[in-house]
C-alpha cells in the first residue's frame, strides 16, 4: 500500500497562507517515504506565522510513527512562535496512533549526551587511567606470578594440551615468516656493509658483524616482534572476546582461576619457543650472509663460517637466548593482560589487540636497551 | 486481508555441510499474516529464519519474497528484496560500538530522507514503543539482555519494513514487557499491514499473536503442523503438537 501512495504526484501537504490563519491540509499516506517532504515544506513556511496555525488531517489514509513527527513539527513551530494549533478532521486511526505514541507525553529526557570533554578533562582522565591501570597492570602480574610459582610445586595443574596448542601456534607457525625475513635482513646487512668494508679490504669481517650484530640483538628483536605480532595480538583477541562473551566470568564461577586457565599456558609456550624461534632466526640470517659473501665478496663458505665461529662467543648466544625468554614473557603477559581490560563489544577487541602488539614492541625495545646498559657494566 | 503469497518455500532443504536440518519444505506466507516458526531447541528455527533472509544457502529448493526469487548474488533484487524486510537476531546483534540512538538511526539516516532533529525525534519514538525511551545515549554493554532484545527489536523496526523477522523476541523478557511486545507486533500488524515472521516458544504469546503456526520437527526433517494454533492445540493428529501447545512432558514410552 505504501507503494501506491508515493507514486501519487500530489504532495501530501498543501499550504495556504492566508492572513491571520495559516491552513495546512494534509492527505495520502504519511509514512518514511513522504514526511521529509513535508517536514522540509513545513520548515521553509515564510515567518512570521499568523496567530492560528490551522491543520486539516480528515483526508490523511495512512499514517505511521514517522508521519506523527510532523504533529510534533506543528507544535514546535506553534510553541516557538506563540500561535494558536488546532487539529481539525483528526480520523481515528490517526487519533490511535497518536494516543499509542503518547504523544502528549513531554519526550523524557535522553539522560545525558556522552559529553565530549574538554582537552584539560581528557588530559586528567588520560592520568588517572593511566594510573589505574599501573595498579591493575601490578595485580595482574602478581597474580600471574603467584600462579606460575604455584605451578613450581604442583606441575600437574598446568594445562598441557593448551601449552602445547599454543607452542605450535606462537612458534611452529610463525617458522617460515621468520625464516624469511631473517633470511632477508642477514642478506641486506651483508650487502649494505660489503660495500663498506670492502673499502679497507676487510670483506671477511661481513661474516662477524652479520653474525655477532644478530645473535645478540636483531635475532632476538625480530623475533620479538614478529611473535608481537602475530601471538600478542592473538592473545588479547582470544581473551577479550571471551571477556565480552562472559566466557572468563563462566570460567571464574566454575572454580577455574582465569590466571591458571588461560594465562599460564600462554607464557609458558611462547617462553619455551621464542628462543628456539630466535636461534632459527639467526640461522637463517647468518644463511642469508653467506649467501652475498660467497656471491659478491669472492669468500669460501668455509672461509665465511670460520670467522662466523670465531666471533660468536657462547656467551653471545646466551644472552640473546636469555633476551628472548624475557621478550617473550613481556610479549605474552601484555597480550593476555590487554585482553583482560575488555569492556564492551568488538571496538574493545579491536583496541585491546592493537594496544598489546604496541605495548609489547615498545617494552621490548625499552628492556633491551636496559639490558644493553647492565651488559655495558657488567662486563665491560 | 489479501492471501497473495509474500514469501513462499518450495523444496527448501538446508543444513550444513553433511549435517541436514530440514527436507523439502513447502511452506507459504500470506501478505498481513502474523506467521509463527514452532520448534524443539536446536531443530533450526534459527537457520530457517537466516535461509529466509538470504544469509545461507539453501541445499536445495528455492525461496521467493514479493515475487523476486531470494538470491543473494544477484544484486539488483537482493537489495530490492532487503530494503522490505527487518531482522531481530536471536542474539541482538547490535554495533556495540554505538549507542543505542545511533544503532536505531543507522538505517533511518541511511535510507531515508529526514535529517537531524527528525531523526533523533523519530529515534525516540521507536525506543518510546519498546519502552527503552531515555536510553538514547547508552551503550549496548550497559543494558540488560531484555534491554538489548528491545533495542535490537526497535532497530528492526526502524524502517517499518513491510516484513519483520524476529527471532525469539520475547525471551528474556518479563511477562508485562512481552504482553507490551506482542500488543506492538498486533498493532503494526493491524494498522501497517506488517508481515511477521516470529520464532517463539512462549505459548502465550504464541495464542495471542499467531495466525498460523508451523512446527518443524529433528527427527522427520519436516513440517508436523501447519495452521491456527487453537485448532491446532486440541485437534492435531500429531501427539508432539498437542504435547506442545498443552506443555506436556514426553510421555514414557
Ligand atoms: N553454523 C553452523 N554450522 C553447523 N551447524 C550449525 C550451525 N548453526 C547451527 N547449526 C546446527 O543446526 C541446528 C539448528 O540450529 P538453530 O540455531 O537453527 O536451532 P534453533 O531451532 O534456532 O534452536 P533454538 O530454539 O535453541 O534457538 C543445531 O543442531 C546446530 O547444531
Ligand atoms: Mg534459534
Amino acid at each position: 500500500m505504501s507503494d501506491s501512495a508515493s507514486m501519487t504526484t500530489t504532495p501530501p501537504i498543501t499550504i495556504e497562507h492566508t492572513p491571520g490563519q495559516l491552513s495546512l491540509t494534509l492527505s495520502g499516506v504519511l509514512d518514511l517515504r513522504t514526511t521529509p517532504e513535508v517536514l522540509d515544506q513545513l520548515a521553509h513556511i515564510h515567518k512570521p506565522l499568523p496567530k492560528l496555525i490551522r491543520a486539516d488531517l480528515s483526508a490523511i489514509t495512512g499514517m505511521d510513527d514517522c508521519g506523527a513527527l510532523v504533529i510534533f513539527q506543528l507544535r514546535r513551530m506553534a510553541e516557538k512562535h506563540g500561535c494558536e494549533l488546532e487539529l481539525a478532521g483528526t480520523p481515528a486511526h490517526v487519533r490511535d496512533l497518536l494516543a499509542f505514541l503518547r504523544v502528549d507525553d513531554p519526550p523524557r529526557s535522553a539522560g545525558a549526551k556522552r559529553p565530549r570533554p574538554g582537552i584539560m578533562t581528557r588530559f586528567g582522565m588520560k592520568t588517572i587511567q593511566v594510573w589505574d591501570q599501573s595498579g591493575r597492570h601490578v595485580s595482574f602480574v602478581g597474580e600471574v606470578t603467584v600462579t606460575l610459582l604455584s605451578l613450581l610445586r604442583h606441575p600437574g595443574r598446568l594445562r598441557l594440551g593448551d601449552t602445547v596448542l599454543y607452542m605450535q601456534r606462537v612458534g611452529v607457525d610463525a617458522l617460515p615468516i621468520v625464516g624469511l625475513i631473517s633470511f632477508l635482513l642477514g642478506l641486506i646487512m651483508a650487502f649494505m656493509s660489503a660495500v663498506q668494508l670492502q673499502q679497507f679490504g676487510a670483506n671477511i669481517y661481513v661474516a662477524s658483524l652479520v653474525a655477532l650484530a644478530m645473535v645478540r640483538e636483531l635475532g632476538p628483536i625480530m623475533t620479538a616482534i614478529l611473535v608481537a605480532g602475530r601471538s600478542g595480538s592473538a592473545f588479547a583477541a582470544e581473551i577479550g572476546t571471551m571477556k565480552v562473551s562472559e566466557e572468563v566470568d563462566a570460567l571464574v564461577t566454575m572454580g577455574f582461576r582465569p590466571a591458571m586457565f588461560l594465562v599460564a599456558p600462554k607464557i609458558i609456550a611462547s617462553v619455551l619457543v621464542v628462543p628456539l624461534l630466535a636461534m632459527y632466526s639467526n640461522i637463517f640470517a647468518i644463511a642469508g650472509g653467506l649467501l652475498i659473501g660467497v656471491t659478491t665478496l669472492d669468500l669460501t663458505v668455509n672461509a665465511y663460517m670460520a670467522q662466523t665461529m670465531s666471533t660468536l662467543t657462547i656467551f653471545d648466544i646466551n644472552w640473546g637466548l636469555f633476551k628472548s625468554a624475557i621478550f617473550a614473557v613481556l610479549i605474552s603477559t601484555v597480550g593476555c593482560f590487554k585482553g583482560y581490560q575488555v569492556r564492551g563489544g568488538a571496538a574493545s577487541v579491536g583496541k585491546a589487540t592493537t594496544s598489546a602488539v604496541v605495548t609489547g614492541i615498545f617494552l621490548v625495545i625499552l628492556v633491551d636497551s636496559i639490558l644493553a646498559v647492565i651488559l655495558r657494566y657488567w662486563r665491560p | 486481508m489479501s492471501q497473495e503469497a509474500v514469501i513462499s518455500a518450495r523444496g527448501l532443504t538446508m543444513g550444513f555441510g553433511d549435517l541436514i536440518l530440514m527436507e523439502s519444505l513447502n511452506f507459504d506466507i500470506h501478505s498481513g499474516e502474523i506467521f509463527v516458526i514452532l520448534g524443539g531447541s536446536g531443530c533450526g528455527k534459527s537457520t530457517l529464519l537466516k535461509h529466509l533472509v538470504g544469509l545461507y544457502k539453501p541445499m536445495a529448493g528455492k525461496i521467493t519474497i514479493a515475487g523476486m526469487v531470494l538470491d543473494p548474488d544477484n544484486d539488483d533484487s537482493f537489495k530490492r528484496i532487503l530494503s522490505r524486510i527487518g531482522v531481530m537476531y536471536q542474539g541482538g546483534a547490535l554495533f556495540s560500538s554505538m549507542t543505542l540512538g545511533e544503532n536505531v538511526a543507522l538505517p533511518i539516516t541511511e535510507y531515508s530522507n529526514l535529517k537531524g532533529a527528525a531523526v533523533e525525534e523519530l529515534v525516540s519514538l521507536k525506543l518510546r514503543q519498546v519502552g527503552l525511551e531515555g536510553f538514547e545515549h547508552h551503550l549496548p554493554e550497559e543494558l540488560s539482555g531484555g534491554m538489548k532484545k528491545r533495542a535490537a527489536i526497535a532497530r528492526a523496526l526502524a524502517l517499518n519494513p513491510e516484513i519483520l523477522f524476529l527471532d525469539e523476541p520475547s525471551a528474556g523478557l518479563d511477562p508485562i514487557s512481552s504482553a507490551e511486545l506482542d500488543t506492538l507486533i498486533l498493532r503494526l500488524n493491524r494498522t501497517l499491514g506488517t508481515t511477521f515472521v516470529v520464532v517463539t516458544h512462549e505459548l502465550s504469546s504464541i495464542f495471542t499473536i499467531a495466525e498460523r503456526v508451523i512446527m518443524l520437527d529433528k527427527e522427520t526433517k519436516s513440517i508436523i503442523a501447519d495452521g491456527d494454533p487453537h485448532e491446532l492445540k486440541n485437534a492435531s493428529d500429531h501427539p508432539y503438537v498437542r504435547q506442545f501447545f498443552n506443555r506436556q512432558p514426553e510421555m514414557e514410552r
